[in-house]
């Protein structure tokens, strides 16, 4: 069986025919014309798969997999939007999906790192923040501060803690959050939430999928 | 009612109606005849921002939906309904409409008591074709000659009518309706008490439109409710909108 967690700007694939599967990831605008899996979720999944599972199942069916408790908040950070699945007494209390205002807030801070030639790892986590509502809002405020001196490392940070920040909010202010999606490897994302993080890594959404391909889970739209 | 004096009923031939007129008033346009024409819904093929020279971009999309239709059908008087049954951006509207067209443009206010019933509501017709029969009802003052046979709810939907029926076709046949809906099907648009019943049993999405009032409402509701989801929509529904519907109702277990 073939899964595909087709994302904005890249693709998680799983193919579990092989002998030691493993996932792999690769640029959305990278993959092969022709491409199709068994199961498919993500922004562009339809296209690649006969069965399609939206992503709020896909990730709550990865927190259940992945977190196994009764109670727990999940959060992912994608390239183009946050989305959230809460979880009380063993099912679904509340949920999110942000693709408007908490727009291209992953995809923006990798062209800022791309095109500042920043390395996320090394980046410090600073102690002001930028109050970020969207991506492309958030650019203007970080042009200001290098323009009245700021490092641009410091400035992106900044902007970088305001996503964090906007995140926590939309997810309700929670004290724990289980986190997914590609900023789990952003050390100054992921330090700059005022509460626990537990980062789960890229790939929920297909642990998720896996469950949901096991259930026979009907297609959805 | 106010705005037009005696209504000058021989001389109408098409009415516009915007919310639910008292059933006295529709009662009358039944006797005489008159076509009567929903403005809430989208009758013609106009963009919204038509409506944009008269009321904010950021407004009810059902009320700026009635005033595009208002500005374009071919109408003899337009019944606006205001105050409890409806809500205060109605009664602002229909000041508006008065300035802008040249047909009589009647305020009402409907505070109908007598409870009609829900049969609509509570049967296991698909939601969308509930909805729509709901609606289409307030043009007739008479109540259905059949009511449908009632369901056991797997789920509820919770509030107003909304702009775009699309989200409708998300939901089980086994929905109940709730919220100002409910009141509508039973004549009672401003009957608070009836529009704060909830199911507590069942999963329950608490549906407003962007921007109406009655937003707050549906927010506390959902918070509140063992099993709440609550969303906002305006013009159109987003395909995010659509997923946490899917997501909730199939989590919910309330699909099978």
């Amino acid at each position: 069986m073939k899964l595909g967690d087709f994302g904005t700007s890249y693709t998680k694939l799983f193919d579990l025919t092989g002998v030691a599967p493993e996932p792999t990831i690769v640029p959305t605008k990278d993959l092969p014309a022709g491409l199709q899996v068994d199961w498919a979720t993500g922004h562009n999944g339809k296209r690649y798969a006969g069965h399609y599972v939206n992503e709020l199942i896909a990730l709550a069916r990865g927190g259940e997999e992945l977190i196994g408790r009764p109670d727990f908040l999940l959060l992912d950070c994608g390239s183009r939007d946050i989305k959230f699945i809460r979880y009380a007494g063993g099912r679904v209390k509340d949920m999110g999906w942000n693709a408007e205002c908490g727009a291209s807030m992953g995809f923006t801070i990798e062209l800022l790192e791309r095109y500042y030639n920043l390395d996320r790892q090394r980046m410090q986590v600073p102690t002001q923040t930028f109050s970020v509502t969207c991506g492309v809002l958030g650019m203007s405020d970080i042009f200001d501060a290098v323009i009245a001196g700021v490092e641009v490392s410091e400035a992106v940070a900044r902007f970088v803690r305001g996503i964090a920040l906007n995140a926590h909010r939309f997810a309700g202010e929670p004290d724990l959050v289980y986190l997914s999606g590609g900023l789990c490897d952003h050390p100054v994302f992921v330090q700059s939430f005022p509460c626990e993080v537990v980062p789960l890594g890229r790939f929920v959404l297909l642990s998720g999928l896996m469950a949901s391909a096991r259930r026979q889970e009907p297609q959805t739209s | 009612m106010a705005g037009a004096g005696e209504i000058p009923w021989s001389r109408i031939k098409k009415a516009g109606i915007v919310g639910v007129p008292p059933r006295a008033v529709i009662g009358a346009l039944n006797a005489h005849e008159i076509d009567i024409y929903d403005l809430d819904e989208p009758l013609i093929r106009a963009d919204l921002e038509t409506a944009t020279p008269f009321l904010p971009t950021v407004y009810c999309a059902i009320l700026r939906t009635a005033v595009v239709n208002a500005l374009s059908c071919p109408l003899d008087a337009i019944f606006i309904d205001v105050g409890p049954g409806k809500c205060d951006a109605a009664r602002y509207t229909a000041q508006i409409l008065m300035q802008q067209l040249t047909i009589p443009v009647i305020i009402t206010e409907n505070t109908d008591r007598e409870r009609l019933g829900n049969p609509i509501s509570e049967s296991g017709l698909p939601l969308l074709e509930k909805i729509q029969r709901i609606t289409a009802g307030v043009r007739v003052a008479a109540l259905p000659a059949e009511a449908p046979p009632p369901v056991p709810a797997t789920a509820s939907f919770w509030g107003v009518p909304p702009r775009d029926f699309s989200i409708l076709e998300l939901f089980p046949a086994t929905t109940h309706v709730h919220g100002w809906t409910r009141c509508m099907e039973n004549k009672t648009p401003a009957d608070h008490a009836l529009e704060l019943v909830i199911n507590t049993a069942v999963p329950t999405v608490f549906f407003a439109q962007s921007f109406c009032a009655k937003t707050a409402l549906a927010r506390h509701l959902a918070k509140h409710h063992p099993h709440g989801l609550y969303l906002d929509v305006d013009a159109h529904t987003t395909g995010s909108a659509k997923a946490k519907i899917q997501a909730f109702l199939e989590l919910a277990g309330a699909m099978a």
